[in-house]
């Protein structure tokens, strides 16, 4: 996993790309919204204030994570305002000490941590990345854009949107450091000996559904199986950072960070 | 139990790199034939059927094993306050939505397999639930999009727009999938947007056809607004419609015209608002209309769900269109030319007309549009009924509607519209000492005649529906969160269950591994009952 420190500064490089804040007609912006320097003063904040509960990468621990982006690119400028100085009533979020300059740079922060990757005009070649996609680089085996592509892994069709710049490179060069809900490799075996591969969609002590790599969706009981066995490692090889050069990382992010279900289709 | 864990950090890698590629697998399809058959076992439309009888043939649970009816399991909804969403069931899978999201659950066991999360969305609107085609789901987002997902992997598919929310735009509808067809329609008739039913081709998400529900300057029709634009019209699509398809008619009903209140600007019986549409379901030609409330300025939209049935009427069997309206007439149509047959009120509180002429006119009571100063009229801004869904249970032979019987006080405004700013010409506002209440009515839809009504005492809050089998039941939500099961002939409530939420989704019923379930949305969770079998 990337050091903390890394992540800092594609946190940092990622916002001054590009976070844009969502804006409301008639709201107040925050005044920080592409100003690298204050998200930096607002990570230091942050790390200060919020990382007891929210980890100093926002990554969660007592409290949620921050960087799933969902919750926060969703949430309009005055609103994260709102949350960030003045705590979420009935919750464990209390107030902040901030001034209102200091609560707006940690806002910035806050947006540079879902900064949608489409936002930041990544480097690289676009069309080699599509071609390393669909072809050599064995990416649409197990991943979709647009109905095209394999099973099981991840949909990538909106994940320029939903993901920044840094994670998908993460997830290039490093997928075992995070595996998204419901894509861990696991292997069921039945009492008949039969074993059914796939990733868990659902696993609880009672149940489980594995999609396997034919895009079946198996519904199975617990009891009427003797083994399942998870992969420890994320399902995507590990090595693409040896198999792909630099460049070719690049171009691939370029290309995914493009990807957005609401934008021109891209191939 | 034998429960089996997870392996430990020890277990090696077992699963090795999947390679399947090019067009996602195909799951089992949802055709066309499906629908037309549905709901068996399965659940594939918003109402259940095309008709929108809302009425299921399983009968597991009954009058007499209801008793034993118990919840299986509840879903949450984070964050969700008032979940509308009417739920489908396909091959093991629910689908339910919220503003802006679809949870693909479980069935059997009320847990999410996957979930969808609309990004970028500028509006936020109740949403009422998706439609299914081949191996995709549809739904509609607040800002007029349609998404296509994969149904079983949820990969995004496709995402059109359908009309911009820079017109001011909006929808919450549940889509309606006929042949490869999807058909959507828009909200619009409280901020000034003219309504359309489009239908969007489910495989490549191109729109195919477009009918207008207020003629363009100069057409046909548009003498009736007295020179108000057309693009401020109203007369909006938010509810789910109907079809036959033996007519190949889709029934789509159309909502008030814009501003509600005030019809000072639009003199004129303001087509084809507060009506229903029967459109080609290939071409959308209108093949005829039926407007219930003419000229309306008290919102009452007529986004009722119709009910299509086959029944004897005055000695001849006739393919009929029933609609308990918002304006509080009940009304029977033949549904294959659009003749008028019959109006009756369906509630005591209606002051606004004395009856229907021969043409289904409504004869009004002069003194009854709204005032500055405030007039008090019956039924409500909320209506008589609502979008709320009905259901017909051919045993009986009724049609059982969620009635509300409360009066408004009714004021207006000739200000100057400007549309999408909240303007509505003004509104209606409740008579503090006299709150309202809801009843489940069973009408007999030859006559109109209330068979048997079950008062819901609460705060008049509710929009929840109801659902029918051949149980001899009928499900319905009431005003105090309870669902209840009444014996669909006498109107016996047989059996309930307090939720702790207000309704305001309609429930189904479904089958899966031999075992009948019934479903409902409440509030932020949603509720799934089944038979206490010991599991």
């Amino acid at each position: 996993m990337a050091s903390v420190g890394v992540l800092f500064l594609l946190f940092a490089a990622a916002a001054g790309l590009g976070a844009q804040p969502l804006s409301i007609a008639g709201e107040p912006l925050s005044p920080y919204a592409s100003d690298s320097a204050a998200v930096e003063a607002g990570r230091q904040l942050f790390v200060d204030t919020c990382s007891p509960c929210h980890g100093p990468t926002g990554e969660g621990g007592r409290g949620p994570s921050l960087v799933d982006g969902r919750q926060v690119r969703r949430a309009s400028d005055p609103e994260l305002f709102d949350v960030v100085k003045n705590g979420l009533r009935a919750t464990d979020m209390p107030p902040s000490p901030f001034t209102d300059e200091q609560t707006w740079k940690v806002v910035a922060f806050l947006r540079s941590l879902s900064a949608s990757a489409i936002e930041a005009n990544a480097p690289g070649n676009v069309e080699a990345g599509s071609q390393l996609f669909w072809g050599s680089a064995g990416c649409s085996s197990c991943h979709s854009i647009r109905g095209l592509g394999g099973v099981p892994g991840p949909d990538l069709t909106d994940i320029g949107v939903v993901r920044r710049v840094d994670q998908l490179k993460e997830s290039i060069v490093d997928p075992g450091a995070r595996i998204a809900d419901g894509f861990l490799g696991v292997e069921a075996t039945k009492r008949s000996g039969q074993k059914i591969k796939g990733v868990a969609k659902l696993d609880t002590n009672y149940s489980l559904r594995l999609l396997d790599t034919a895009g079946r969706l198996h519904f199975l009981d617990k009891r009427d199986l003797t083994a399942v066995e998870a992969a420890k490692e994320s399902l995507m090889p590990g090595n693409y950072a040896e198999k792909l050069s630099e460049d070719q990382v690049r171009d691939l992010v370029a290309y995914l960070s493009r990807q957005s279900i609401r934008g021109k289709a891209q191939k | 139990m034998n429960m089996v864990r997870r392996a430990t950090a020890r277990v090696a890698p077992v699963v090795t790199v999947m390679a399947i590629l090019i067009a996602l697998p195909l799951a089992a399809q949802v055709r066309h034939e499906d629908i037309l058959k549905s709901p068996a076992e399965e659940w594939l439309t918003y109402a259940g059927d095309y008709a929108s009888q809302r009425y299921s043939p399983l009968d597991q649970i009954n009058i007499d094993t209801v008793k034993a009816l118990v919840p299986k399991w509840v879903y949450h909804f984070k964050g969700a306050r008032r979940l509308e969403t009417s739920p489908l069931v396909h091959d093991g899978i629910m689908y339910v939505t919220n503003t802006n999201e679809l949870h693909a659950i479980d069935a059997r066991t009320g847990r999410r397999l996957w979930g969808y999360f609309a990004e970028g969305v500028k509006r936020s609107r109740a949403n009422r639930g998706v439609a299914l085609v081949d191996d995709r789901v549809f739904l509609v987002t607040s800002d007029a999009h349609l998404v296509a997902l994969h149904r079983v992997t949820g990969a995004l598919l496709w995402d059109t727009e359908f009309a911009s929310t820079e017109e001011g735009y909006h929808s919450s509808v549940a889509p309606l999938a006929v042949k490869n067809q999807v058909l959507v329609g828009v909200g619009g008739g409280g901020s000034g947007q003219r309504g359309f039913v489009a239908s969007i081709d489910a495989t490549t998400g191109e729109e195919l056809w477009r009918t207008w529900t207020v003629p363009a300057e100069g057409e046909p029709g548009s003498e009736t607004w007295g020179g108000f634009p057309s693009k401020w019209s109203g007369a909006p699509t938010w509810t789910t419609g109907s079809f036959d398809p033996e007519l190949n008619l889709i029934y789509w009903p159309t909502g008030n015209p814009w501003p509600d209140f005030y019809g000072g600007r639009r003199m004129g019986d303001n087509l084809y608002s507060d009506s229903v549409l029967a459109l080609d379901a290939d071409t959308g030609g209108m093949k005829w209309y039926f407007q219930f409330t003419p000229h309306d300025v008290w919102d009452w939209d007529a986004n009722e769900t119709p009910v299509l049935v086959d029944l004897e009427f005055k000695g001849r069997l006739r393919k009929l269109m029933l609609q308990a309206n918002r304006n509080g007439f009940f009304y029977v149509l033949d549904r294959t030319t659009g003749e008028f047959l019959l109006a009756t009120p369906f509630v005591e509180k209606l002051t606004w007309a004395s009856g229907v002429d021969k043409n289904g006119r409504p004869i009004l009571i002069p003194g009854m549009e709204p005032t500055p100063g405030g007039i008090k009229v019956c039924p409500s801004v909320r209506g008589a009924s609502n979008w709320m869904s009905p259901t017909f249970h051919p045993e009986t032979g009724l049609l059982y509607v969620v009635t509300l019987e409360q009066c408004d006080i009714y004021s207006s405004s000739a200000k100057e519209p400007i549309p999408d700013s909240g303007f509505r010409g003004t509104g209606g506002q409740r008579v503090p000492a006299d709150p309202g209440e809801f009843f489940l009515r069973a009408i007999e839809p030859t006559t109109g005649k209330v068979a048997w009504e079950y008062p819901m005492p609460g705060p008049a809050v509710m929009w929840g529906g109801t659902v029918s089998t051949a149980g001899g039941l009928v499900f319905s939500a009431d005003d105090d969160g309870n669902l209840i099961a009444f014996n669909a002939k006498t109107g016996e409530d047989l059996w309930h269950f307090s939720t702790g939420h207000m309704f305001y989704a309609s429930p189904t019923t479904w089958m899966i591994d031999g075992k009948q379930y019934v479903t409902i949305a409440a509030e932020s969770d949603v509720f799934t009952f089944g038979l206490f079998d010991g599991d």
